[in-house]
């Protein structure tokens, strides 16, 4: 029979897997908003935004309980401690998804832009790495967290690439300015969440390994 | 340079064995908790370190446990002058049936001290550094037994310490008292640790955690794992001692 104390360390397990999952959901819902018209459906966005917020509150009140009714150590101090923080970095991808919706709407000539900067791999590949972000939280692997730094370093270096090709751009057509301005909101924004993801991945491996890997660079994670 | 080191120590019960090849260093200074089940061998453990277990009929050790580099089980070993150097605190306070000032005196009493001034000056100094002066300061010939559980600990404390120890074991110093006296007693530890090696003995996990430095588990007789107390609450090498202070087992 599972002790208590594993009964709640599970209720917090399957409420950031919820947050993960509306996370995702939202981020799906602005890359929708962002490839293809009409809008995404205002009112369900909102609706998930709201749902995030509240599970982020929850998770924070879930581990003020245990940490202050069950002292945990080792490797249970490092899963309330990775998961506080998951929290935070999940429902910043919430509220990034919202602003992707929001600069998406201000962008005229949508299509031509995107097919010309290739901007829907860019946010296919986001959406990749917010998947797989779940994935290791739930499956624990360091395969996936590998792979989240790998897919990383390559969504940073296509939205770069993009927003300098964009600037060339606005610099040639004056009239693209707003547009593209738009759209390079929407690529930080993008390079924002797949960088929250990998910050996930980061918890997840101190979680797992005991070993704290944030600020190192990319290579020595590898 | 260690202050007490175990070398492969085994100990019997009669025929029962209770400590298996115990191998384990402490340095001046340090607090070592010692912690796991009931039963562990981590207080006969402990009970070793100033040769109480001798009291026991039918007991056997093996194996070597040095204290300032001089094995203490070696034959030339004055047990009396051990006991002195490595005092004791026991787990249900236990105060003589005396005054308070005479609790303390009467360890150096009877180790032939008979000069007023110094015993004055030794027991006014072991009670100020319990932090129990203020408190008994006005009744210094009223029975100990007056005296609430957390001040008769802090006395016993200051008995042990009247007579000079440069080790201080402790076994389950704060089980039978309040948060309050706990908490003072956890204090006294952390003060006395810069003149005095201490070996704490405790099941209160979040004690080991506050108070010492170094952490040792032990199970079934064995020692299973030892480092910084801060390594074996976050990261334990070894399974086991992970799945005990996490409180899925023991």
């Amino acid at each position: 029979m599972a002790s208590h104390f594993e009964i709640e360390l599970d209720k917090l397990k399957n409420v950031i897997v919820k947050i993960g999952n509306l996370a995702e959901s939202q981020l799906s819902e602005a890359v929708k908003a962002l490839l293809s018209e009409p809008m995404a459906e205002k009112k369900e966005v909102k609706r998930t935004e709201e749902k995030i917020d509240k599970l982020d509150v929850k998770i924070d009140e879930i581990c003020q309980t245990i940490f202050a009714l069950q002292q945990p150590v080792a490797s249970d101090l490092r899963f309330i401690m990775a998961s506080m923080q998951i929290s935070n970095e999940i429902e910043r991808i919430g509220d990034l998804a919202i602003s992707v919706i929001k600069n998406s709407k201000n962008i005229k000539d949508k299509h031509d832009l995107i097919v010309k900067f290739n901007v829907a791999e860019l946010a296919k590949q986001v959406e990749e790495i917010t998947l797989k972000m779940n994935q290791c939280f739930l499956d624990r692997s360091e395969t996936t967290i590998g792979e989240i730094f790998v897919l990383n370093n390559s969504i940073k270096k296509g939205t770069d690439d993009t927003i300098h090709n964009l600037m060339n751009e606005m610099k040639s057509n004056s009239k693209a300015v707003v547009s593209g301005m738009n759209l390079v909101m929407v690529l930080k924004h993008l390079e924002r969440i797949s960088e929250h993801c990998t910050n996930i991945a980061e918890h997840v491996h101190f979680m797992i390994k005991a070993k704290i890997i944030k600020h190192e660079k990319f290579d020595d994670k590898q | 340079m260690h202050k007490i080191e175990s070398r492969n120590v085994n100990f019997f019960y009669g025929e029962n064995q209770a400590l298996y090849d115990i191998s384990l260093s402490m340095k001046e200074n340090t607090v070592t908790a010692l912690i796991g089940p009931s039963g562990c061998g981590k207080s006969t453990y402990l009970r070793l370190l100033n040769r109480m277990n001798d009291l026991i009929d039918n007991t056997r050790m093996e194996g070597n446990i040095l204290i300032d580099q001089n094995d203490i089980y070696e034959k030339s070993t004055n047990v009396d002058d051990l006991r002195k150097n490595v005092g004791m605190v026991f787990q249900k306070p236990n105060p003589f049936p005396k005054s308070i000032f005479e609790n303390v005196a009467y360890g150096l009493r009877v180790n032939g001290i008979d000069d007023k001034h110094v015993i004055e000056e030794r027991v006014i100094t072991s009670i100020e550094q319990v932090a129990l002066w203020d408190e008994v300061k006005d009744k210094l010939k009223k029975s100990a037994f007056e005296l609430s559980g957390g001040q008769q600990q802090r006395l016993c404390i200051a008995r042990a310490l009247a007579i000079q120890p440069s080790v201080l074991l402790m076994d389950e110093p704060t089980s039978a008292l309040d948060p309050i006296s706990t908490s003072k007693i956890e204090e006294l530890i952390h003060e006395l640790k810069n003149q005095y090696t201490i070996v704490i003995v405790t099941h209160n996990m979040q004690q080991a955690a506050r108070v010492s430095d170094n952490t040792a588990f032990f199970y079934m007789g064995k020692l299973i794992e030892c480092d910084k107390t801060k390594t074996i609450f976050t990261k334990p090498a070894i399974q086991q001692t992970e799945d005990y202070i996490t409180g899925r087992f023991g």
